[in-house]
């Protein structure tokens, strides 16, 4: 146990895209901001596996507090692509009415729900939506048209907020999940199960799935979160599909989508299934089927198109319906960001503004005198003698990797990688180059094979170096036995 | 690489060595491969019983002279001629940077990776130890062990030489046949049980590894918008003569045949060879 105590203006627990957005607008202060992960990568949760897509708005409650960050960030997000080079396509989204009865809810309650957010949206005609996207099913009766929905990487936008939030100061500590938080008079004493104590002037609560275990530490039972998983199945062919597609949604969910990827590729999902387990990422034969099910009414020709991938994801479901923005019940130090459901991503220019607002009041913060706005393009680190591929499905360079590990927040784990720039995302998922990373990750990092993880702790790639002193012969021969006997294990 | 080349071949694995062998190539030919050395992907696998010929093959391999041959140098794209008479340009990467190769012809021998368990859509956690041979084999050539306790799930004499080979560095192997389906993956962050059907009965192996052996896929995403017609299976077709679909530009080995054993590709890099010795055009 560290008995060193770090004193901190402000301490975010949780890098997930809202934490680090929040970090980043703590950065523009003249303030001493830090930021705690548990994991051993920011972007770990719900962040990392959803449908990336950079939303309207226009089917939140209106008057609530989603639906007005959603708006507020509709005007910020601009911005905010431009200065940290985040690659982004604003695709439209299509609704697609499969019945007389979805026009209906889209004339009864989708269309007056849009205007109150402020979102126009197109009636389109059958005709209209087949001429331009002849891919959808021939049995719609029509549609709406959003133009304004679009998508982006979401790991980049996360990892770019975090790090143009350390370029301007903000320190983040990896691998620290909090284990004790005690209200003192004058400040929030915060302990992690790394060993570390910050005593924190204030603390924002933004540990996503896990918020209300958070604010259970401090004492606060005000809220609860249940998880619900989203399956999705990647595909490469993207059938000509350029845009969203959506079905008319029901009460659960939006329903199944079929999203075009930023970086290429088409994203089908997702399901949204009640589970208890707040870590359970497995897909299920009945998701995949479910998934296709729903595909199949919107692209018909995408049901049968292989899959390079199949993941989950949990997001967050309040028990209270809306964001949870505000003070803890123990103290007004403490600031929940809790509740953010499946639309954190769309909303974070406008979170993090929100919230670093309430800092800023509370704690009388003033403006830093330089505040460097712009991230560094991430490849300019890449030198011209690294132009050899890597990684060999998705054309990655050497130099693309190192930059990587230049980085100001260079990966620590495979997956860290992976998400930083692409290799391993391909066909073989990295089975032909992940022993050349292993090997940059010793050269450039100094770390041990041994000691490199996919992701969390104890997911190591390596188990151990080979030691010739073992049953060789014995094992070989029950091989030959299984074999010829036709048992196996 | 400003040339006009006669010839340049994509690969160095074992179709295109044979072809070579074979004397598919005297002048003004170019060679190129993504890995550092001669081999292709089947290598790291090397030597193995049941693949005495592929290694003599690699082992006793000189490249003759008349051959650049250019390693680390990748393939990402290829644009054939706009007209008769004019020449292919291959784009391929190396540590410089984007090189054009423009040539009279193209052989690709750029054989197939391995299939994992996302094609078959196995259900269940994603955690690590969740490999192919390709990875195991290159893990061990490093002197590391994929793990301790490993399932390996194939049928084919490639599945077979993975199991040898960990069994003898010290892993539990157990072998499963494709006679049982793969139902489910379970356990995070290592691989904990791997499930399967056979006979219509579930049984569960526990392990830390699972070698996905399944089978393979071509090697053919750098072909994407090329104009060479490519099967639903992502492989090339080619006529009897290994043409692909464009003049001149032609294919053998597993990229055009993903399920092609390693003494097919070797006896189709010396039919190629004496076709286009041949004056086939």
């Amino acid at each position: 146990m560290e008995t060193n105590i770090r004193h901190v203006d402000v301490l975010v627990i949780g890098g997930g895209v809202v934490g680090c957005s929040i970090l980043r607008e703590l950065a523009r202060y003249d303030a001493n901001v830090a930021l705690l992960e548990r994991n051993p990568d920011i972007c770990e949760g719900t962040s990392k596996s959803n449908s990336a897509i950079v939303h309207t708005g226009f089917d939140a409650p209106p008057g609530s507090l989603e639906a007005r960050l959603l708006a507020e960030a509709r005007e910020l997000w601009p911005h905010v692509i431009d200065s940290l080079h985040i690659p982004y396509l604003q695709t439209g989204a299509l609704m697609l009415a499969v019945s007389d009865e979805d026009l209906s809810t889209i004339e009864a309650e989708i269309i007056p729900k849009a205007q109150r957010n402020g979102v126009n949206l197109q009636r389109l005609s059958r005709d209209e939506i087949l001429e331009n996207a002849p891919y959808v099913n021939p049995e719609i009766v029509g549609g709406v048209l959003i133009e304004g929905e679009g998508v982006i990487d979401p790991f980049w936008t996360t990892r770019a907020y975090c790090e143009n939030a350390v370029l301007n100061g903000a320190q983040v500590f990896l691998e620290q999940a909090v284990s004790h938080i005690t209200v003192e008079a004058g400040h929030i004493q915060v302990r992690t199960g790394g060993g570390l104590n910050f005593a924190a002037t204030m603390v924002i609560n933004a540990a996503g799935l896990w918020a209300d275990e958070v604010a259970h530490l401090a004492g606060d039972a005000s809220f609860r979160l249940t998880p619900r998983k989203g399956q999705f199945i990647i595909v490469e062919e993207d059938q000509g599909v350029s845009q969203i597609i959506l079905p008319v949604p029901n009460r659960i969910s939006k329903g199944i989508l079929v999203t075009p990827i930023v970086f290429g590729g088409v994203l089908l999902g997702p399901t949204a299934e009640e589970v208890s387990s707040k870590s359970d990422l497995s897909t299920t034969a009945q998701g995949l089927q479910q998934i296709r099910a729903g595909i199949r009414k919107l692209v018909p020709a995408m049901v049968g198109v292989p899959t390079v991938r199949q993941f989950a994801g949990l997001r967050a479901v309040s028990s209270t319906g809306d964001y949870i923005i505000g003070p803890s019940t123990v103290s007004r130090r403490m600031l929940h960001v809790a509740g953010i459901r499946s639309t954190g991503l769309s909303a974070s220019p406008a979170i993090g503004r929100y919230v670093a607002g309430l800092v800023r009041d509370e704690l009388h913060l003033l403006p830093r005198h330089h505040f460097i706005e712009v991230l560094p393009e991430y490849l300019a680190n890449a030198q011209p003698d690294e132009g050899d591929i890597v990684c060999l499905c998705r054309s990655i360079t050497r130099g693309e990797i190192l930059a990587a590990m230049r980085s100001p927040l260079p990966p620590t784990t495979l997956d860290g990688l992976k998400r930083r720039t692409g290799a391993m995302l391909g066909d073989c998922q990295g089975n032909l180059c992940m022993p050349c990373l292993i090997d940059l990750f010793q050269q450039q990092l100094g770390r041990d094979p041994l000691a490199l993880n996919k992701n969390v702790a104890h997911s190591n790639m390596v188990a151990a170096r080979i030691s010739h002193s073992v049953d060789e012969p014995e094992t070989l021969e029950a091989l030959a036995r299984e074999r010829r006997d036709g048992h196996y294990g | 690489m400003d040339n006009l080349y006669r010839l340049a071949i994509v690969g160095a694995g074992l179709s295109s060595l044979s072809a070579i062998n074979s004397g598919i190539a005297r002048e003004k030919t170019i060679l190129i491969d993504y890995a550092d050395a001669t081999g292709g992907f089947l290598k790291p696998a090397l030597p193995a019983p049941g693949f005495e010929t592929a290694w003599d093959l690699i082992e006793s391999f000189h490249m003759p002279a008349g051959i650049a041959a250019c390693f680390k140098t990748t393939a990402v794209g290829l644009l054939p001629a706009l007209a008769p008479g004019e020449p292919h340009t291959l784009i391929a990467r190396r540590s410089e940077g984007t090189v054009e190769i423009h040539t009279r012809r193209i052989l690709i021998a750029c054989g197939g990776l391995e299939l994992t368990r996302e094609h078959a859509q196995v259900p269940g956690t994603r955690p690590a130890g969740v490999i192919t041979p390709m990875l195991a084999h290159q893990l061990l050539s490093r002197g590391y062990l994929p793990g301790r306790r490993a399932v390996i799930y194939g049928d084919s004499n490639y599945a077979l030489a993975t199991s040898r080979r960990l069994a003898a560095a010290g892993v539990k192997v157990t072998h499963v046949g494709l006679d049982a389906l793969l139902m489910q993956i379970l356990g995070f962050p290592r691989v904990e049980v791997v499930r399967f059907l056979r006979d219509g009965q579930l049984f569960d192996l526990e392990a830390d590894t699972l070698i996905y052996a399944a089978g393979m896929m071509a090697n053919t995403h750098w072909l994407k918008g090329s104009g060479i017609i490519t099967k639903t299976d992502g492989a090339i077709e080619v006529d009897g003569h290994y043409q692909t679909n464009i003049s001149g530009i032609f294919a053998i080995g597993t990229v055009t045949s993903p399920s092609l054993d390693h003494t097919a590709s070797i006896a189709m890099g010396k039919e190629v060879a004496s076709l286009l010795i041949g004056g086939f055009s």
